[in-house]
């Protein structure tokens, strides 16, 4: 298992200098008058040219992103060109932020749709169609109007959470608690709505093998057999669901990020970029790909030890 | 095992839930008898050295750290600050500040005359965007502890405003080679960063600072400054009672922050219109021709745009200066009436009876229906616009220059710093450089002029660019500040957002 790790690692470490060196390109593409920006309209032409020089986009781009590589090898992602801070602080600050709210609501979607997609496969009939109705509604109404209406009903008629900002959990825990759960619910209906299907579609394959017949032959209780085998079984693929909804909301978090005014890496991300703040946006980038990495190695970790089936080779 | 994964999912989606409910629900003041002011800016400070610092709507985050020299009041005058008295030599181009010897920044240097003096060269020298206005500074001297020299290379009518803006912040020598100098900022202000609780373009965290020179000016604890870009964001923060202020980015839901019992405190700081940049024809030959700018005053409805564009939270107008300056003449706002017909009949006379195409910008940013309804309302008088948008390279295409007209909102400044903005040959918004000897004689009269003179040409000059067309402005915007029921503030009548000083809790 050691050498798959290691192995994984290092394929991940390939993974990171190709996004990289692509990004780096399409922001030197797409880039434009990214001093002009910096300074702003009020700016002389002369200003313009200076700050261009300071910050090297006068030079080639192998030169500019040569320059980026061998800082970062180093650790040294840089600072921010649009507000001077360390690229590493402004990065890991707004981590903190998108994680809360997406382990959070791919914890929720996790327990909720196992829950609801074995209720749904077992039981059948009623139980069935309705459960399916509810994934669709989720799949069908956009996340940013669950956003609002939470917004309206639970923060701002009832005031028992915040509508806005964010509040550390090494603050104060009652206020991070107030701050995340409007959006993780807002973002954890999506979620639910897919992944529910998933088990269910799963649950109902496994319920129709062989193997369950004969566990059933031999007298044991339909419970076991769901939570005990069949579960094992149907997990594989839920894992594998729960993981692609997991990077998905890293980056489909910032329209939950902008209605809740949270410093999440979306809402960073989408600045950046607009703005062409390339180290930040670079740092981004390498943050979110070291991510993907370890959360796909973790879930083939994962199923591996749900599934005794799976051989990690 | 699996089993056991889910029991614990459970317990925890359970107590965040329970303990969710118990949670803070926000609001603005009050907690264990200290009182915190939260506002709510539209856009983050790019730095917070005050070599690269800028103002309007970043204002507030420089104020709360740093003292400025002199002081801008609701009222329009220029009061003392870090500087106690000053006075201009006879031909108006040495300034001598006299510097407070009473102040100490907030790492326990003390503030000097030659503090002063490193920061006003750091500030010339440094990356501002507003750097241009310390380009006729030719020394700054520090010949005592409290005595400061600048000499100006000419007369610069708007230097003493300047020394009430960004220009005139002070920073603490010590944190001029620190490499954190952009994110953790040391003045004299009347607040600290707190840099631990700060988001670096989020949220932004201020403790009063306890050897503050003028505890006058400190009415709150705490400051926070909360950053919301999104208009939804803002009315939510208003509606669930977050903040004590907040920075309207537009007019559009003026009613429903009223409804939630808050006051809209309302100034008017930029005037939108169509930039007639090309003036002098070097692109589009058309727009010399001073017959065919004035068409294009008389093409536009500007009533119907007003209401339109801002649900008429403004005032027409077809002079570029504000109601504030020494050369605002109310005849001027309605010099230009809506008429199509004569508009065409000055179009056939400059030659242009067939009409014209005029190349503009357009960007999402300043909204679809705008460009919809200039292009409507030039085609009923014969011109056809072309646009093309430029996406992040907006003003960068504009004052490249790329493009003879644009419709922009621009800052409405005390005469002199308007003059430099968009009117001298110079100008950022002058961007085709165009001259007119009128023009120049006139700005000559402003700059070497006394206080009466300056006041008499400004008058004589905001008339004849209205006469010239050289803007087809419509409106002047209405700029929206909201409070809430325990604050009250006075917005300043030449910036975006009020000063920190003037917020204050009602009672």
């Amino acid at each position: 298992m050691l050498s798959f790790i290691v192995r994984r690692l290092l394929s991940g470490a390939v993974l990171l200098f190709v996004i990289t060196t692509v990004a780096y390109a399409l922001l030197y593409v797409g880039g434009g008058d990214i001093a002009r920006r910096i300074l702003g309209q009020n700016a002389t032409q002369e200003a313009v040219a200076a700050k261009a020089a300071e910050l090297g986009l006068d030079r080639p781009l192998w030169e500019q992103y040569g320059g980026w590589l061998s800082q970062a090898v180093t650790g040294d992602l840089g600072r921010s060109w649009f507000s001077g801070q360390l690229v590493s602080v402004g990065v890991s600050s707004r981590l903190a932020v998108t994680l809360s709210i997406v382990i959070g609501a791919v914890l929720i979607a996790a327990v909720i749709a196992v829950v609801l997609g074995v209720l749904a496969a077992v039981r059948g009939g009623v139980v069935d169609r309705i459960v399916q109705f509810i994934s669709v509604l989720g799949f069908a109404i956009p996340g940013f109007l669950i956003a609002l209406g939470l917004v309206l009903v639970f923060a701002i008629n009832l005031r028992l959470f915040k509508a806005t900002g964010y509040v550390p959990i090494t603050t104060d825990v009652g206020g991070w608690i107030a701050s995340v759960t409007l959006p993780v619910i807002a973002l954890a209906i999506g979620a639910i709505a897919s992944v529910t299907q998933q088990v269910r579609g799963s649950v109902v394959d496994a319920l129709s093998r062989d193997y369950v017949r004969t566990l059933r032959s031999r007298g044991l209780g339909s419970g076991r057999v769901v939570y005990k085998h069949v579960l094992r079984n149907a997990g594989g693929p839920a894992l594998a669901i729960l993981a692609v909804q997991f990077v998905g909301l890293l980056g489909g978090a910032v329209i939950v990020e902008q209605i809740f005014a949270l410093p999440g890496l979306g809402q960073l991300a989408v600045q950046s970029t607009t703005n062409g703040d390339i180290p930040i946006v670079m740092g981004l980038v390498l943050a979110t790909a070291f991510i993907v990495v370890i959360v796909n190695l973790l879930i083939d970790l994962a199923q591996a030890a749900l599934n005794p089936k799976v051989r990690l080779s | 095992m699996f089993r056991w994964k889910a029991t614990a999912a459970a317990v925890a989606v359970s107590a965040l839930a329970l303990t969710g409910c118990a949670g803070p629900g926000g609001g603005g003041t009050g907690g264990s008898g200290s009182t915190t002011l939260t506002l709510g800016a539209i856009t983050s400070p790019t730095t917070f050295d005050p070599a690269g610092s800028e103002w309007g709507n970043r204002a507030p985050f420089y104020q709360a750290v740093f003292d400025t020299l002199l002081l801008a009041t609701p009222e329009g005058t220029i009061e003392p600050f870090l500087a106690t008295d000053w006075s201009y030599n006879d031909d108006n181009t040495v300034l001598t500040l006299t510097i407070r010897d009473d102040v100490t920044f907030s790492d326990d240097t003390e503030l000097n005359a030659d503090v002063v003096a490193q920061n006003l060269l750091r500030f010339k020298d440094g990356t501002s965007p507003d750097a241009g206005y310390f380009d006729g500074v030719q020394s700054v001297e520090a010949p005592d502890a409290t005595t400061v020299v600048i000499t100006l290379g000419a007369p610069d009518p708007a230097f003493l405003n300047y020394l009430t803006r960004d220009p005139g912040l002070v920073a603490s020598p010590a944190s001029f080679d620190s490499p954190d100098i952009a994110t953790d900022p040391i003045g004299s202000g009347p607040y600290i960063l707190d840099t631990a609780a700060t988001v670096t373009g989020t949220s932004y965290s201020y403790t009063k600072n306890p050897d503050y020179w003028n505890p006058d000016v400190q009415h709150y604890d705490n400051l926070v400054i909360n950053v919301l870009a999104d208009a939804t964001a803002s009315l939510n923060a208003i509606k669930a009672g977050e903040a004590n202020g907040v920075k309207l980015a537009n007019n559009d839901n003026l009613g429903e922050v009223e409804g939630a019992g808050w006051t809209v405190n309302a100034n008017e700081l930029d005037f939108q219109g169509l930039l007639l940049l090309d003036r002098s024809g070097t692109v589009e030959p058309a727009l010399a021709d001073v017959r065919v700018r004035q068409a294009l005053n008389y093409a536009f409805d500007r009533e119907g745009l007003l209401q339109a564009l801002q649900a008429g939270n403004g005032t027409v107008t077809t002079q570029v200066f504000p109601e504030t300056s020494e050369a605002f003449d109310p005849e001027l706002d309605d010099y230009y009436t809506y008429d199509p017909e004569k508009a065409k009949e000055l179009l056939a006379e400059a030659g242009y009876a067939d009409g014209l195409v005029l190349q503009q910008p357009s960007s999402a940013l300043l909204g679809a229906n705008t460009y919809t309804l200039i292009e409507q309302q030039l085609n009923d008088v014969g011109i056809q616009v072309e646009y093309t948008d430029p996406g992040n390279n907006f003003i960068a295409d504009l004052l490249a220059p790329k493009f003879p007209t644009s419709f922009m909102a621009l800052e409405q400044n005390p005469d002199w710093q308007l003059i430099q903005f968009m009117i001298a040959p110079g100008a950022v918004f002058n961007p085709y450089k165009a001259e007119d000897p009128v023009i120049d004689q006139l700005m000559t009269d402003i700059q070497f002029g006394d206080e009466a003179t300056q006041a008499e040409k400004a008058k004589e000059l905001n008339r004849y660019l209205v006469e010239q067309a050289w803007f087809a402005p419509f409106y002047r915007v209405q700029g929206s500040f909201a409070t809430d029921a325990n604050t009250t503030v006075e917005v300043l009548p030449t910036n975006a957002f009020p000063a920190i000083y003037d917020f204050q809790p009602k009672g």
